[in-house]
């Protein structure tokens, strides 16, 4: 049994440039993680992600560390190391975002490794504070202008 | 979301002595506390006690056997936190739909001005 690994594809209808825009920029991955993400998206880059916690009782920080930084083809990053700690493969996920054109659009391949190194703590911190679509659907109304002041500026 | 978060079967996992002892005790059927401290860098008084946090998560279950007691893995619960753990994958594919919604509606929205240039 191996479940130290996620692997994901999707097709989208977009270039590579404008979803690697929306997969790096930390205004964006507000919108799609639900993360107030800072941090530098350079190869070496570290910050933070914070949420409030769904039971109201104080706010979730998560360190972040950017690994590879490779518009627009290839983002990669650590995270969930302990604070303090440089991300190592003991430590922390990485995530893998690929992006390959496809015609106009782009295939987006995501892989998630660690769990079965870095143990089940982090999996439950994800069960406890995943997103659920119900709460897109609140910001879904807001996206088109959102997208529209994006463009505009 | 069909199951609940049980907080004591996280906890149990959350050690990576007690994972190492369900890996152990998955891979050999059964043991006692003697049998896996000689296969771990910790003394059988400290597998014991990582035992019986798994037997209150009902991870493993304690089966006597003569003066031995022999601990094996309870299947049933093992599946559950299991299943658990592939929410996380699920947790990935709301945010890559995300993704995608975005960078389409960015898209859609640089087509059109880019059609309209002067309006």
């Amino acid at each position: 049994m191996e479940y130290g690994t996620i692997e994901r594809e999707i097709h989208i209808e977009a270039p590579p440039e404008v979803v690697y825009e929306v997969i790096t920029r930390p205004e964006h991955i507000a919108q799609w993680w639900g993360f107030d993400a800072s941090f530098p998206a350079v190869a070496g880059g570290n910050g933070h992600m914070t949420k409030g916690r769904r039971d109201g009782t104080g706010t979730l920080v998560v360190p972040i560390s950017v690994v590879e930084a490779d518009a627009p083809r290839r983002f990669a990053f650590r995270w969930v190391q302990p604070e303090g700690e440089p991300a190592t493969p003991e430590n922390s996920f990485l995530v893998t975002f690929e992006l390959t054109p496809v015609g106009g659009g782009t295939q987006l391949r995501l892989t998630e490794t660690g769990f079965r190194e870095v143990g089940w703590e982090a999996a439950q911190l994800e069960a406890q504070y995943r997103d659920h679509s119900a709460g897109w659907d609140e910001h879904l109304p807001s996206l088109a202008a959102y997208a529209e002041g994006l463009v505009r500026t | 979301m069909t199951t609940t978060i049980d907080d004591e079967l996280w906890a149990a996992l959350g050690d990576p002595t007690r994972r190492r002892l369900l890996d152990l005790l998955l891979a050999a059927g059964s043991g006692t506390a003697t049998s896996l401290s000689a296969q771990m860098p910790v003394t059988r008084q400290a597998v014991a006690k990582h035992l019986g946090v798994l037997e209150r998560a009902e991870l493993v279950v304690p089966r006597k056997d003569g003066r031995e007691v022999h601990f094996v893995v309870n299947e049933a619960q093992f599946a559950r936190a299991v299943e658990q753990l592939a929410t996380v994958g699920a947790a990935w594919d709301a945010r890559l739909h995300r993704i995608k919604t975005m960078a389409e509606s960015i898209q859609a929205l640089r087509s059109t001005e880019r059609e309209e240039p002067n309006q």
